[in-house]
């Protein structure tokens, strides 16, 4: 007869065994790689997320989104990336940081499809050994908008004295409260300032439109911005704000979500913000304009002969400390990505944002009208420079920047030059820091 | 093995800690725990980087001695505006705070009909988190949609560009902070009222006191102890307000309402610059500790004067 500790034993035997294998089971199943996704939520990223887990799925990878917040994304993601941990493999990546983080992510020159994309928006993702940082998401330009319902297409406003006197036309004639609607606020600075400055022929440091860090460090990043091509645009928002009265009088402290809500209630006419706002403008649930928005290349300061625009792309980055073999499938996924022309064209018509893979482009623009105005008024039009600078100091010198000009439009139009001669020396400050 | 006679006869070490203290010191280990690793090691941390080359991007953490210290002890923005704001706001919001907390504390210690669901009301902007109630804050004062515009256009008035202005923009910070706050105070204070002894007040009654002179004379003298607290607590955190201040105006315009915590914020996430950032907290903390020894003291006396 066998003693109850024999039983005992016994039954403790097949329980490990049980427990062993009810471990095992989970490490088989492990050996289906995980890609993880860090990423701001936002329909356009959701889109192309899209189209990789479509891949991911038909290729028995496992794919995990991981969402943050746009307010901390930047400093979440850099604190990662400096830590060197596999807390992702694949991360927004935008031209606004590119440069920040050139050494912490890998280099897609070998992404299949990477010769597909345009090059120009592409400066800002070089390495310091001249390889590409970025596989491009979406391009992000800054479009001009307009009601199609006021306005008809050769009534669209081509110089900002045009702006000024259509904007005052509507509104005399009560069709429109607002001409003009544009986000000036901190982050927010394209949508009115920016936007104009380019358009005049000007910019923020000296030598104008230069991109090439080391010339702009040889000139010691000399301010442009009591250059009187600058001067005039601070004017130009002034008047626009307190003469002409065709901006709101709190628009200095406008986000875009405030310009945006003005725009879409139907409460102004024009207003300049990034193509991938499109699709909210174009959607019933949130907006009163739908169906009645055109696009039209940038209207022109006194010293540009030719519109201007911009073009940048937000893109996907594969952190350096992802393992070996999840960036090899990464690159992978992203190259599909590239690939899949029907999950670019259907990201298009959800949000209005420009597909990356450029040989689409001709496929959408023979179908849709749209997407046909969109080239001509941004991709047809060259742009002079590029939207914003690309060093590290880069975000200090934005915030330096925001600060003198929203001082100068905050005070007496008298005072605007002498505001800017004061505040110039703090954006050669925040650029040599 | 067993344990010899002698061994057992032999006196014993005194213990450091008794069965008691041992058994207290186990209850706060984990407090104690959370407290090193959640408030400890991050001070040390940041002070730590306070002292080097530490951008958020490139961390290089190479000694620099007190070279960020200098810049923002020198930096103009930090001096001439970043501090002034603070105090300015600490002050206001405290004593406003305190004044309308008194106030309600006082009516709500009275007896009448209504004055639960009245008291339910008043504390309604304590379940608000401050952040929700910012982002609704600068909708009622955003010039085109605001209600607060709505308000004044409806009886003739014209509306203002509210956070497009220095002053305007700093009084509804302030204002948010206000209503958020006085409550907490309402809710102290009418603790400390419900506590004060009966006798005192039987006897100005009898000897036909006015209202105004029982305030003056024995309400007030008697809750300060109770003011006190309140005051400093609130004091030390007013001075580092962030989160309303960041929604409804990000500091500006043009920095003009940019308190303390916005100023290290910028420094160390916008600037990417961790390690100025982080010095500029030192300094901040630093400051808290003088301003809190200050009112302390300044208080403290007050309450001796009134014994």
């Amino acid at each position: 007869m066998k003693s109850p500790f024999h039983a005992t034993r016994r039954g403790l035997l097949s329980a490990a065994a049980a427990l062993g294998l009810a471990a095992a089971l989970p490490f088989a199943a492990q050996a289906q790689i995980e890609l993880k996704v860090g990423y701001m939520k936002h329909p356009i990223q959701d889109a192309s997320l899209d189209m990789m887990e479509k891949w991911a799925k038909a290729n028995n990878v496992t794919f995990t989104r991981v969402p943050m917040a746009y307010n901390v994304f930047m400093e979440k993601v850099t604190a990662t990336l400096t830590s060197g941990n596999d807390q992702f493999d694949i991360i927004w990546h935008n031209d606004d940081w590119g440069q920040l983080w050139e050494k912490w992510v890998e280099t897609t020159d070998d992404v299949k499809g990477i010769e597909n994309v345009d090059k120009w928006p592409l400066l800002a993702f070089w390495n310091a050994q001249n390889k590409l940082t970025v596989v491009p998401m979406v391009h992000t330009v800054g479009t001009f908008f307009y009601r199609t319902d006021l306005v008809k297409p050769e009534e669209v406003p081509k110089t900002f004295a045009e702006l000024v006197s259509v904007s005052q036309r509507l509104q005399k004639e009560g069709k429109v409260k607002w001409g003009y609607v544009g986000g000036m606020s901190m982050n927010n600075t394209w949508f009115a300032q920016w936007w104009t400055m380019w358009a005049n022929n000007c910019d923020i440091f000296h030598p104008m439109l230069e991109r090439d860090n080391a010339k702009l460090k040889a000139a010691g990043f000399k301010p442009a911005i009591t250059e009187p091509c600058h001067r005039e645009i601070v004017e130009f928002w002034w008047d626009a704000i307190n003469t002409h009265k065709i901006s709101p009088p709190g628009m200095t402290a406008y986000g875009r979500n405030e310009a945006n809500a003005l725009f879409m209630a139907g409460e102004a006419a024009f207003t300049l913000v990034d193509s991938t706002h499109y699709g909210e403008f174009n959607d019933p649930a949130r907006s009163k304009i739908v169906g009645k928005i055109g696009m039209a290349p940038f209207p022109m300061g006194p010293r540009l002969k030719q519109p201007t625009s911009w073009n940048e792309i937000w893109g996907w980055g594969i952190p350096k400390g992802s393992p070996p073999e999840k960036k090899k499938v990464a690159k992978e996924m992203l190259a599909a990505m590239l690939a899949d022309e029907a999950g670019q064209i259907e990201m298009w018509k959800k949000t209005g944002g420009p597909p990356p893979n450029i040989k689409v482009w001709p496929k959408i623009a023979a179908t849709d009208p749209m997407f046909k105005q969109l080239l001509h008024a941004v991709f047809e039009q060259k742009p002079i420079t590029h939207s914003a600078y690309y060093f590290a100091e880069w975000p200090a010198v934005h915030k330096a920047y925001s600060d003198v000009v929203i001082k100068a439009l905050s005070g007496k139009r008298e005072d605007i030059a002498k505001t800017l001669e004061e505040g110039a020396p703090s954006l050669t400050k925040a650029a040599m820091n | 093995m067993t344990i010899s006679e002698a061994e057992l006869d032999r006196p014993r070490k005194p213990s450091l800690f008794g069965e008691r203290q041992r058994f207290m010191l186990l209850l706060i280990l984990p407090a104690a725990f959370g407290l090193a690793f959640f408030q400890i090691l991050p001070i040390l941390t940041g002070a730590n980087a306070s002292f080097r080359d530490w951008s958020l991007h490139d961390p290089k953490m190479t000694w620099v001695g007190l070279k960020h210290y200098f810049y923002v002890l020198s930096d103009d923005g930090f001096l001439k505006v970043v501090l002034p704001n603070t105090l300015v706001f600490m002050a206001v919001s405290v004593a406003v705070s305190l004044l309308l907390g008194l106030c309600l504390a006082a009516i709500l210690n009275r007896k009448f009909a209504g004055r639960a669901v009245l008291q339910t009301i008043l504390l309604l902007p304590l379940m608000v988190a401050p952040v929700v109630a910012a982002i609704m804050i600068r909708w009622m004062f955003n010039d085109q949609f605001g209600v607060v515009n709505a308000a004044l256009e409806a009886v003739g008035l014209s509306g203002q560009p509210w956070l497009a202005q220095r002053w305007s923009a700093f009084a509804v910070i302030l204002m948010a902070d206000i209503w958020l706050w006085t409550p907490w105070f309402a809710l102290l204070l009418l603790a400390g009222l419900q506590s004060l002894p009966r006798e005192p007040f039987e006897a100005a009654a009898i000897d036909g006191a006015s209202p105004w002179r029982v305030f003056r004379f024995l309400t007030l003298p008697m809750l300060r102890p109770v003011m006190v607290v309140c005051i400093a607590i609130r004091a030390i955190d007013a001075f580092r307000t962030f989160d309303i201040v960041w929604t409804i105006s990000a500091g500006g315009p043009a920095r003009s309402t940019e308190l303390f915590s916005i100023y290290a914020y910028n420094e160390a996430f916008q600037a990417m610059n961790f390690a100025r950032g982080s010095a500029a907290a030192m300094i901040g903390a630093a400051i808290i500790v003088v301003l809190a020894m200050v009112i302390f003291r300044v208080l403290n006396r007050w309450v001796e004067v009134s014994k």
